[in-house]
């Protein structure tokens, strides 16, 4: 950039800058995909990054050599948004917007326009993201931003060594901020890839404004196994470029909010780039098209990518279950991503989130209802105090609702097995009650109060076990809780016992506790399942 | 051709390989049987002849990379339908469903090459084809006609009762067989699968959880398609597991329905590799 100082920003300057910073990241987009563990593990970022700075360069170079700087900028950012493609793609491309804008005058690269560009640039991305999380490009950003509005008058090359110096700071630090980093090991790869293109653009193509090792060091990095296995909940990436007249970007967030995560809607009244992880990407685009006209439309699977056979099981199933008929959804109440997940598998969804106190309104129950497309709907309470809720909703819905009164999440679960979107919800309901009712449950929890309960002396603290509503047992020891819930829980009648283990530490001594279920019943089944639960460290059932 | 009396005299059935056709039903003059092939990446195997079950099983445990099948050709349907010519005036050639296998289509080309020759499309597979063909030797035995043979294999195409419980739907799936049970799929509770086909295609009857409740359901499946005081035609096969079978087999005959003599059979290497060891079926028809 030293060498450009001073002029009037031409087409042929801003290609050359952008092919430099093209190469060196289109250089290291295979150690970029590698790095990618968040928001999705889909090895993507490098690839969507390059996509986005390549749809730049493709303008640039088909755009008249004469344009002014306003233009220029207008034309840059403009591809920038034409061709985000995925999560960090969308936001390089409000970062790309926002940068341009301070050199739309005539005096381009002057050391005030270079700082006020990082601080715009700043801006224009963290307004673009719903939920901003340091440890990613954007905090990557913003620590460049502050670097380079703190050192200014140390003089352009100065300035932009500095400033480059401590985005690979702040690269190296997102593993502390982000905690799926820190557990796969490994750097953002969006921020990685974020000072790939400015080393570029700074230095002509090539990486060493700073120590070059730096980079290898970053980038050899790789995300564990048990990350990957941590995927999104959601299937499909899905984006597409909306075109229309008084295009509200929030109020379309808004609307697409409870379709997914890892959401971004940007852009202008007449344009909005879209971008959401969701596994009903048509609903996603029906509600676009309600807006305006649709292009650049790509739904990929993020499943497909991590490679994983039951991802691939389950993406298939989905495919296929599109095309046929489904007359009844289920809506239930989950607490924990494990539990989400068992649910999901077996046919279950929209899910209302729980949360800790399982204690959901009204509302957000009827907004999962309105969600489902079947004509008719089954609620999952799983929770005693959660069915005066559901029921309250099954009038208030446009469809046919009925709440089957599970009283736990063992006992939804054993509904879902008996459960069959094809069929009507009358005779599911009917199915699933028979399966409900051969089910027996038990859970660990600890005491919050001293208390004395059906002949036991229960001490804050201290482990205690139910079986059915009752507390039959209470230890300081969870292995002796665990037994004897399991002892009450499994006579000859019963085959299988399903643990599901809670989140945390004492989600993996409860692990340890279901495993030795094994050797105490060898001829039952003990199937042990991670639900991510909070509070509850084992839940049970015995059927 | 079809005011003709069809018999034993003048009518031979062929099946393919994966009816499975238990060993009373091999020995049968009027009954022919064209294999279809298995793979284990190099090593090719025709389905009973090559490879019986005991080895395939054996293989199957073993192998890194699951096998694959592939039909006859239609030159093997053609040999087996001249061969026979010189006995027999028609042939009867009935097999797998064919949304299943390309097997009814090599039949129908080859049906094209020979004169008399009738291919029937079971829209079943393993003893349930045994079972038919059996059925078919009794009508055949007592004299029968073209059209009685059609309207029987048509109507045990509707009527006849078909179940089979598998251990594991991953054959199924990573074979590309699962059709309309494509649902029950992608589960991460150990279910089992209650499976039935429908118009030729596997097809999702029940999830439930343990053995004992599988048997439960298929006994009340099969209680609830047949009447007490009439003769059930049963047939029964298991994917290499015989203990399974037996306490099928106890069960059904619990029942108090007239089943015996029930049809017994091995799931062979074609069908196998997509039902996965440990599966067991049970079908039936009450005429």
């Amino acid at each position: 950039m030293a060498s450009t100082e001073r002029s009037r920003l031409t087409v042929q300057q801003a290609r050359a800058l952008v092919a430099a910073g093209f190469r060196t990241l289109e250089e290291r987009r295979q150690d970029v995909n590698d790095l990618n563990v968040y928001p999705v593990p889909d090895g993507d970022t490098g690839t969507n990054l390059s996509l986005t700075v390549r749809s730049v360069l493709e303008e640039l170079q088909r755009a008249p050599a004469d344009l002014d700087p306003a233009a220029i900028c207008g034309c840059i950012a403009n591809a920038a948004l034409m061709g985000a493609r995925g999560n960090s793609g969308v936001i390089l491309s409000q970062m790309i917007r926002g940068a341009v804008t301070a050199f739309s005058d005539d005096a381009p690269f002057s050391e005030s326009a270079v700082v006020s560009s990082f601080r715009l640039a700043t801006d224009a991305a963290y307004r673009a993201v719903r939920k901003p999380v340091d440890g990613t490009m954007l905090s990557v950003l913003r620590d460049m931003a502050a670097a380079a509005e703190e050192h200014v008058g140390d003089g352009l090359d100065g300035l932009l060594e500095t400033v480059l110096r401590a985005g690979w700071e702040s690269v190296r630090r997102t593993p502390s901020q982000l905690k799926v980093l820190a557990d796969a090991g490994v750097v953002d790869a969006g921020g990685f890839g974020l000072m790939l293109v400015l080393e570029g653009m700074t230095s002509g193509g090539e990486v060493h404004a700073v120590d070059p090792h730096v980079v290898d060091e970053l980038a050899v990095s790789r995300p564990t196994k048990e990350s990957v296995e941590a995927a999104s909940l959601f299937t499909y990436c899905t984006s597409f470029l909306l075109s229309g007249s008084g295009l509200d970007a929030r109020g379309f967030e808004e609307q697409l909010q409870s379709l997914g995560d890892s959401l971004l809607v940007v852009g202008d009244t007449a344009q909005l780039k879209v971008h959401v992880h969701t596994d009903e990407p048509g609903r996603v685009l029906g509600l676009g098209t309600a807006l305006g006209m649709l292009t650049g439309i790509e739904i990929d699977n993020m499943r497909m990518q991590t490679a994983d056979m039951a991802f691939r099981a389950r993406e298939r199933e989905a495919a296929e279950a599109s095309t046929a008929e489904v007359r009844t959804q289920v809506v239930a109440v989950v607490s924990g991503a494990g539990i989400k997940e068992l649910f999901r598998s077996l046919g279950a969804g929209p899910f209302v989130e729980g949360g800790q106190s399982m204690n959901p309104s009204a509302e957000e129950l009827l907004q999962a209802v309105r969600l489902a497309r079947a004509p008719a709907v089954i609620v999952l309470p799983n929770n005693k105090n959660i069915i005066m809720t559901a029921e309250q909703i099954v009038d208030l819905a446009d469809k046919e609702v009925a709440v089957l009164p599970t009283r736990s999440i063992q006992a939804g679960l054993s509904a879902m097995v008996a459960f069959d979107r094809s069929r009507a919800a009358g005779e599911n309901l009917e199915e699933m009650s028979r399966a409900v009712a051969e089910v027996v449950t038990g859970e660990v929890t600890r005491a919050v109060r001293d208390s004395t309960l059906n002949g036991l002396d229960i001490r804050q603290g201290a482990f205690i076990g139910l079986v059915g509503e009752e507390v039959v047992v209470s230890d300081d020891d969870l292995d002796a809780v665990v037994e004897a819930v399991a002892a009450r829980l499994i006579d000859a009648e019963r085959e299988i016992v399903t643990v599901i283990v809670g989140e945390g530490e004492s989600g993996e001594s409860a692990r340890m506790a279901a495993e030795r279920l094994r050797d105490l019943y060898p001829d039952v089944e003990i199937e042990v399942h991670v639900g991510g639960q909070p509070l509850y460290p084992l839940l049970l059932s015995a059927e | 051709m079809s005011d003709a009396t069809r018999t034993r005299e003048n009518t031979a059935i062929v099946v393919d390989s994966t009816a499975d056709l238990p060993d009373v039903l091999l020995a049968d003059p009027n009954l022919s049987m064209v294999p279809l092939n298995v793979h284990f990446n190099d090593d090719t195997f025709r389905d009973w002849v090559d490879i019986r079950p005991r080895e395939f099983y054996a293989r199957l445990r073993k192998a890194p990379k699951l096998p694959t099948t592939s039909q006859p050709s239609a030159g093997s349907f053609i040999e087996v339908y001249r061969g026979l010519k010189e006995r027999f005036d028609h042939i009867y050639s009935i097999h797998l469903s064919g949304k299943l296998s390309g097997t009814l289509a090599s039949a129908t080309l080859a049906q094209d090459e020979v004169e008399g020759v009738t291919v029937l499309d079971s829209q079943v597979v393993t003893v349930a084809i045994a079972l038919l063909a059996q059925r078919l030797l009794v009508r055949l035995g007592a004299g029968t006609t073209h059209d009685e043979i059609v309207a029987y294999v048509e109507r045990y195409r509707r009527e006849s009762g078909r179940l089979f419980v598998l251990d594991t739907l991953e054959y199924l799936q990573k074979g590309g067989r699962i059709g309309r049970a494509s649902g029950m799929a992608g589960s991460l509770l150990n279910i089992k699968p209650l499976l039935t086909f429908t118009e030729g295609e596997v097809d999702a009857y029940k999830k439930v959880r343990g053995e004992r409740k599988a048997m439960a359901a298929m006994i009340d499946y099969f209680t609830s398609r047949t009447v007490p005081d009439r003769p059930v035609h049963t047939a029964m096969a298991h994917a290499d597991a015989p203990a399974r079978a037996e306490e099928m087999l106890r069960l059904v005959r619990a029942t108090g329905r007239k089943v015996d003599p029930v049809l017994l059979g091995e799931v062979g290497s074609v069908i196998g590799t997509y039902a996965g060891p440990g599966a067991v079926a049970l079908f039936f028809i009450q005429e």
